[in-house]
C-alpha cells in the first residue's frame, strides 16, 4: 500500500458512531547521516521509516495507536486499540476535549529544495566531508576534526473525519564540522557555522555546499587549539554581547518553551516542566525591552522549522509572540487553543507516524532591529563577546538558566580584546530579556537551525529554528565554573 | 504479539545473501509500548506503538563498512536494506578501526524479565495505576506523570554465527505532586508491573508537597548536601556519559584519562555497570552480540575499569565488556546499567549528620560544563530542603548547582541502605543510594 492508502484505510476504520473526530497520518521519512573524523569515515548511517498513527476522541477523550505493519487487518486493530485506550482514559475523569474551528485542510505543499540529497551519489558526500577534515587537520596541534552531514526527507498523508487532507513532503539538510583540541587538562571545541553538527534548514544539498565546510575548516581548527592556552573568562557581572546562533538557542530555551500553552496549561508539568508565564499574561506581561519582538512563523523561507501544514492540518502561518516587549500570543494546537478561545497557529507537529502531535516551535525569532556585530562591539566600552553554544540547563518554570559557550572575547573600548575559554552566563528571563538594548539589523540576522529540541513523554525530537542577529545585554552574570 | 525467536531470527537472516558482503551483523528489535500520561490529574495523552526495526551491518572488502536501518521487517525489506548497506560499504573507506564481527559466545546470562501480566496490561489497567498514583496526594495538590507498559525482543545474528535472542517487558511509574507553592516528585520501573506500588509512590509525593510549602528563599553558595537516590543517580548518569568509555579515557577526553588505577573519589563509593543485575532493567548481549558482564568503574575510591565495544577492546587489547551501542557509533562504548553500591544509613540518619545544608530531591535539565573536570550544572527540582542541626527545617527555593562531580564524590561522607532505579535520562538506567556530601556549590537561584 502507498501511504495515501494506508491513511486511507485507517480513516475508513475510524467512521464509528463514538469517534468524535479522528485523524491519520501515514509517514515514511529516509534519514541519512554521515560521521568522518579525520581521514575515517566513523559512519554511514541510512534509515527509513513508515506507518500510520490514528487519533481518535471518543467521549471527549483522545486515543492514538500506530502500527508499522502494512496489513489492513493491524490497522484496523490500531484503530480499536485506539478508541479502547480513549474510553480508558475517561476513568480518571477531567474536561472533555474540544477542538478549535480551524478549516480543515486540503492541499499539498513540497519544501523548495534544488537537489535533494538521497540524490547526490554518497560517495561525492563523503569526499566533501574527508576534505573538510583534511584541511582542518593540517593546523598544528588539533587532536582530530570531525564533518558530518544529516539529511532527511518526510512525506507525509494526513486525512481526518473533518474531510480534511494534506499530502507533504518536507526535505532538510544539515552540516558542520568541529575541531577537538585535547591537552593540559581542557578538551576545548570549536564548531562551524554552530556547534551540534552545524547548520541545519529546508533545502537540498546545495545548502550544505553553501555552508563551504572545507574553507572554513582551518580557522576553526586553529582556534581551537589557541583555546588550550586561554585563560578561563573570569566570573563578574558585566556587559555580554551574544552572537546569533547564541542568542537562537536563547531565544528557543527562554521564550519559546516558555511560551507554548500546553506547557503553560500544566500538560508537560511532569516532565519538561511547565512556564512562569500564564494564560492572564496574554497583553500584560512584559517580557523583554522594547526592541524585543519574537514570532512564530512556519513560512520563513528556507527555516528548519518551515513546513505547509502541521500535523494536525493547520496551515503554516505567522504568529506574533513577544511585540515590542509585551507577551502577545502562545505557541498553540487545536485543543489548547480552544481553551482559552482562540484558533491553533499551527504548532502541533509529530516526529514520527508513531508518535502524537505535540506543540513545537516552528521558527521561533527574535526580529531584527538595527546594526551589526561589528557596530554593536564597536558600541561597547566594557564586556564580553560570547559565540556558539557548548552546553544548556534552564529550571522547570524556565526562569534561572546557564548556557556555556565554546569561546569568548574581551570588548574593551569597542574593539575586541583576549581570547577566553570555557565561558559561562546565567540570569533569569525576563531580567534578561529587560536588559537588551541591542539587536542587529536585517542583515546580521540569520535563521538558526536546531534539530534536537526534545519534548514529551514518549520523548519527541523536533526540528526547529530560530532567526537571530548579534544581541546585546546589561549586567549580566558570567563566568560561573 | 511477540514473534519469537525463530522468526525474529529467521526474518533478520534474510540479510544475509547480500551480494558481494563478506560479512552481515543484524540487530533486529520488536516493541509493543503503551503509555498513559495524565496532567491536572486527568489523562490527557495515551498512545500505543508498535514498531520493529531492523539494523544491518555489512563488511565489504574486509573492513569497509554500510549500516542501515529498517522498519520494514519482510523479507523484502530486510533484503533490500542488505543490498544498500553494501551500496554504501563499497563507497567509503576501510575503516582501520573495525576489528570484525563478534564470534558466537559459548554462553549468554541471564537477565531482565518477561512478565505475563505486564504483557497483557491495558488501557484499563494503566487508567487504574492513575487512579492510584492521585489517591493520596492532598485535596490542594494535582498530579502529572506516567504509566508506562511495554514488551519487547531483540536479537542478533551474523554470518560469524552469533545468533541470541532476548525477550523482556517492563513498567514504569511516575508522579508529580504540585500544591499551590510546593512539588514533590517519586518514579519506579521494573520489568513487572506487578511489582511496582502506586500507593507508596503517592503516598511519597503526598509528603513532599506537604512538607515543602511555604519555601523560602535561600542563598546561593557551597552547602553540605544529602542527595536522595534520583538526584545520586543524575550524577552517576553523567559520569556514565562522559567518563567511563574506553575511547573517550584513551583520547584523553574524561576524567578518568590517566587516572584508572588512581584513587579519583572517596573511597565510600564503589560503582560498577551491570546489565545482568536483576536491580535494573537488564540485557543479556550487547549490539554487536557480545554477551553483557558486569563491569567494575570505581571500587573503593579508585577507578579501575572502563567499558569496551569490540573496536576499543581490539585498539587496547583486551576482551569487549559487552557494552557497544548500535552502529554506526562514533562515541565508542557506553555504561548503560549503572550501580552505585549502597551503605547503611537510612535517609533519615543521612539527614541527622547534617548540621547545616541542604535536602536534594532531584535534579533537573543538566548538562555538561567541563567534561575533564566532571563540571556539570543544572537545578534542584520538586523537593528542596533546608537541614539545620540534622533535622529538616522548612522547603527553599530551587537552586542551581555548578559541580564536578568526582569533586562531589570525593566528599562523600556516608551512604544510604535504600537504593533507586532512575530511568528518566536518556542515558540508560541508574540505581542509586542516598548519600551525605560535605561540599556542592550551588552557583544560583530561581523564584521557585
Amino acid at each position: 500500500m502507498d501511504l495515501a492508502e494506508l491513511a486511507d484505510v485507517a480513516l475508513t476504520a475510524t467512521r464509528r458512531p463514538d469517534v468524535q473526530y479522528a485523524d491519520a497520518r501515514a509517514v515514511e521519512e529516509l534519514t541519512e547521516s554521515i560521521d568522518v573524523r579525520d581521514s575515517r569515515v566513523e559512519g554511514v548511517a541510512r534509515s527509513s521509516s513508515r506507518g500510520v498513527g490514528v487519533r481518535v476522541l471518543v467521549d471527549g477523550s483522545w486515543g492514538f495507536a500506530a502500527t508499522h505493519e502494512p496489513d489492513p487487518g493491524e490497522i484496523r486493530a490500531a484503530v480499536d486499540r485506539a478508541v479502547a485506550i480513549a474510553r480508558a482514559g475517561r476513568h480518571v475523569g477531567g474536561g472533555e476535549v474540544r477542538l478549535d474551528d480551524t478549516p480543515p485542510p486540503a492541499g499539498a505543499y513540497t519544501t523548495p529544495h534544488e537537489t535533494d540529497p538521497f540524490d547526490v551519489p554518497l560517495a561525492v558526500k563523503v569526499e566533501h566531508l574527508l576534505e573538510t577534515a583534511a584541511a582542518g587537520r593540517e593546523v598544528a596541534g588539533v587532536s582530530f576534526v570531525e564533518a558530518t552531514t544529516d539529511a532527511w526527507r518526510r512525506t507525509t498523508c494526513f486525512r481526518s473525519t473533518e474531510d480534511g487532507w494534506f499530502d507533504q513532503r518536507v526535505v532538510q539538510v544539515g552540516g558542520g564540522l568541529r575541531a577537538t583540541a585535547v591537552g593540559e587538562g581542557e578538551v576545548q571545541l570549536r564548531s562551524y557555522p554552530n556547534s551540534f553538527r552545524g547548520q541545519f534548514c529546508c533545502g537540498g544539498w546545495e545548502e550544505v555546499l553553501r555552508l563551504d565546510l572545507p574553507g572554513h575548516a582551518a580557522g576553526t581548527a586553529r582556534e581551537a587549539v589557541a583555546l588550550l592556552t586561554a585563560p578561563d573568562l573570569p566570573r563578574r557581572r558585566t556587559t555580554l554581547v551574544l552572537e546569533s546562533s547564541q542568542l537562537a538557542l536563547q531565544v528557543h530555551e527562554s521564550i519559546g518553551h516558555a511560551t507554548e500553552l500546553d506547557r503553560i496549561l500544566g500538560m508537560e508539568r511532569a516532565y519538561a516542566g511547565t512556564s512562569f508565564v500564564e494564560v492572564a499574561d496574554r497583553g500584560r506581561l512584559r517580557y523583554g525591552s522594547p526592541i524585543v519582538s519574537v514570532t512564530a512563523d512556519a513560512t520563513t523561507p528556507g527555516a528548519l522549522g518551515t513546513f505547509g501544514f502541521d500535523d494536525e492540518g493547520v496551515a503554516a502561518g505567522r504568529a506574533p509572540i513577544v511585540v515590542d516587549g509585551v507577551l502577545e500570543g502562545f505557541l498553540t494546537n487545536r485543543e489548547t487553543a480552544r481553551t482559552i478561545g482562540l484558533r491553533s497557529n499551527g504548532t502541533a507537529r509529530a516526529d514520527s507516524w508513531g508518535t502524537i502531535p505535540l506543540v513545537r516551535m516552528n521558527n521561533v525569532s527574535l526580529e531584527p532591529r538595527e546594526g551589526d556585530l561589528d557596530s554593536i562591539i564597536g558600541d561597547t566600552d566594557d564586556g564580553v563577546l560570547l559565540l556558539t553554544n557548548r552546553s544548556w540547563s534552564i529550571d522547570d518554570r524556565r526562569v534561572n538558566f546557564q548556557f556555556g559557550c565554546e569561546v569568548a572575547y574581551e570588548i574593551r573600548h569597542g574593539r575586541l580584546g583576549r581570547m577566553y575559554r570555557n565561558p559561562t552566563y546565567a540570569g533569569r528571563t525576563t531580567d534578561f530579556w529587560g536588559s537588551c538594548d541591542a539587536v542587529g539589523g536585517h542583515d546580521d540576522w540569520f535563521v538558526w537551525g536546531v534539530p534536537n529540541c526534545g519534548k514529551g513523554q514518549p520523548a519527541q525530537v523536533a526540528r526547529v529554528a530560530h532567526g537571530a542577529a548579534t544581541g546585546r545585554f546589561r549586567d549580566v552574570e558570567v563566568g560561573m565554573r | 504479539m511477540a514473534w519469537g525467536a525463530d522468526r525474529l531470527l529467521t526474518s533478520a537472516r534474510a540479510a544475509f545473501g547480500a551480494p558481494g558482503a563478506d560479512g552481515v551483523e543484524v540487530l533486529i528489535t520488536r516493541y509493543d509500548s503503551a503509555l498513559t500520561r495524565f496532567a491536572e490529574s486527568s489523562v490527557h495523552q495515551n498512545v500505543g506503538r508498535v514498531d520493529g526495526e531492523a539494523r544491518i551491518r555489512v563488511v565489504v572488502d574486509g573492513a569497509r563498512i554500510g549500516v542501515v536501518v529498517t522498519n520494514d521487517l519482510s523479507d523484502a525489506g530486510i533484503r533490500r536494506a542488505a543490498a544498500e548497506a553494501v551500496e554504501v560499504a563499497r563507497v567509503v573507506p576501510a575503516d582501520e578501526e573495525f576489528a570484525g564481527l563478534a564470534r558466537p559466545a559459548a554462553a549468554y546470562p541471564s537477565a531482565g524479565v518477561d512478565d505475563a501480566e505486564t504483557r497483557a496490561a491495558t488501557a484499563d489497567v494503566r487508567a487504574a495505576a492513575v487512579g492510584r498514583l492521585l489517591s493520596a496526594l492532598p485535596s490542594d495538590a494535582v498530579g502529572a506523570g506516567t504509566v508506562e507498559t511495554g514488551s519487547g525482543e531483540i536479537g542478533v545474528v551474523s554470518s560469524t554465527g552469533v545468533e541470541c535472542y532476548h525477550r523482556s517487558t517492563r513498567a514504569r511509574l511516575s508522579l508529580l505532586g504540585s500544591g499551590p507553592d510546593s512539588t514533590g516528585y517519586a518514579e519506579d520501573a521494573s520489568g513487572r508491573l506487578g511489582d511496582l506500588d502506586p500507593d507508596r509512590l503517592s503516598r511519597r509525593v503526598a509528603d513532599k508537597v506537604q512538607r515543602g510549602r511555604a519555601p523560602r528563599a535561600a542563598s546561593p553558595g557551597d552547602y553540605a548536601v544529602v542527595l536522595e537516590p534520583a538526584a545520586t543517580a543524575t550524577l552517576l548518569q553523567f559520569l556514565g556519559w562522559t567518563a567511563f568509555g574506553a575511547k573517550v579515557v584513551a583520547e584523553g577526553r574524561s576524567p578518568l584519562s590517566g587516572r584508572v588505577g588512581q584513587v579519583v573519589c572517596s573511597p565510600a563509593v564503589t560503582i560498577v555497570d551491570d546489565p545482568t543485575s536483576a536491580l535494573l532493567p537488564g540485557l543479556p548481549f550487547d549490539a554487536e552480540g557480545v554477551p553483557t558482564r558486569r563491569t567494575d568503574l570505581i571500587r573503593d575510591g579508585v577507578a579501575v575499569g572502563v567499558v569496551h565495544d569490540l573496536a576499543s577492546a581490539h585498539a587496547a587489547g583486551v576482551e569487549s565488556t559487552g557494552h557497544a551501542l548500535p552502529a554506526p557509533n562514533p562515541d565508542g562504548a557506553m555504561p548503560l546499567h549503572l550501580i552505585m553500591e549502597p551503605g547503611s544509613a537510612s535517609l533519615d540518619e543521612l539527614v541527622a549528620g547534617c548540621e547545616r545544608g541542604l535536602l536534594i530531591t532531584r535534579f533537573h535539565y543538566t548538562n555538561v560544563v567541563h567534561p575533564i573536570e566532571s563540571t556539570i550544572t543544572g537545578m534542584t527540582r520538586d523537593g528542596t530542603f533546608l537541614v539545620e542541626d540534622g533535622r529538616i527545617a522548612g522547603a527553599v527555593h530551587n537552586l542551581r548547582f555548578t559541580q564536578s562531580i568526582l569533586g562531589a564524590l570525593s566528599g562523600v561522607e556516608e551512604v544510604g541502605a535504600d537504593t533507586e532505579l532512575a530511568t528518566e535520562l536518556f542515558f540508560g538506567a541508574a540505581r542509586a543510594p542516598a548519600v551525605r556530601l560535605s561540599r556542592f556549590a550551588f552557583t544560583s537561584t530561581t523564584t521557585f
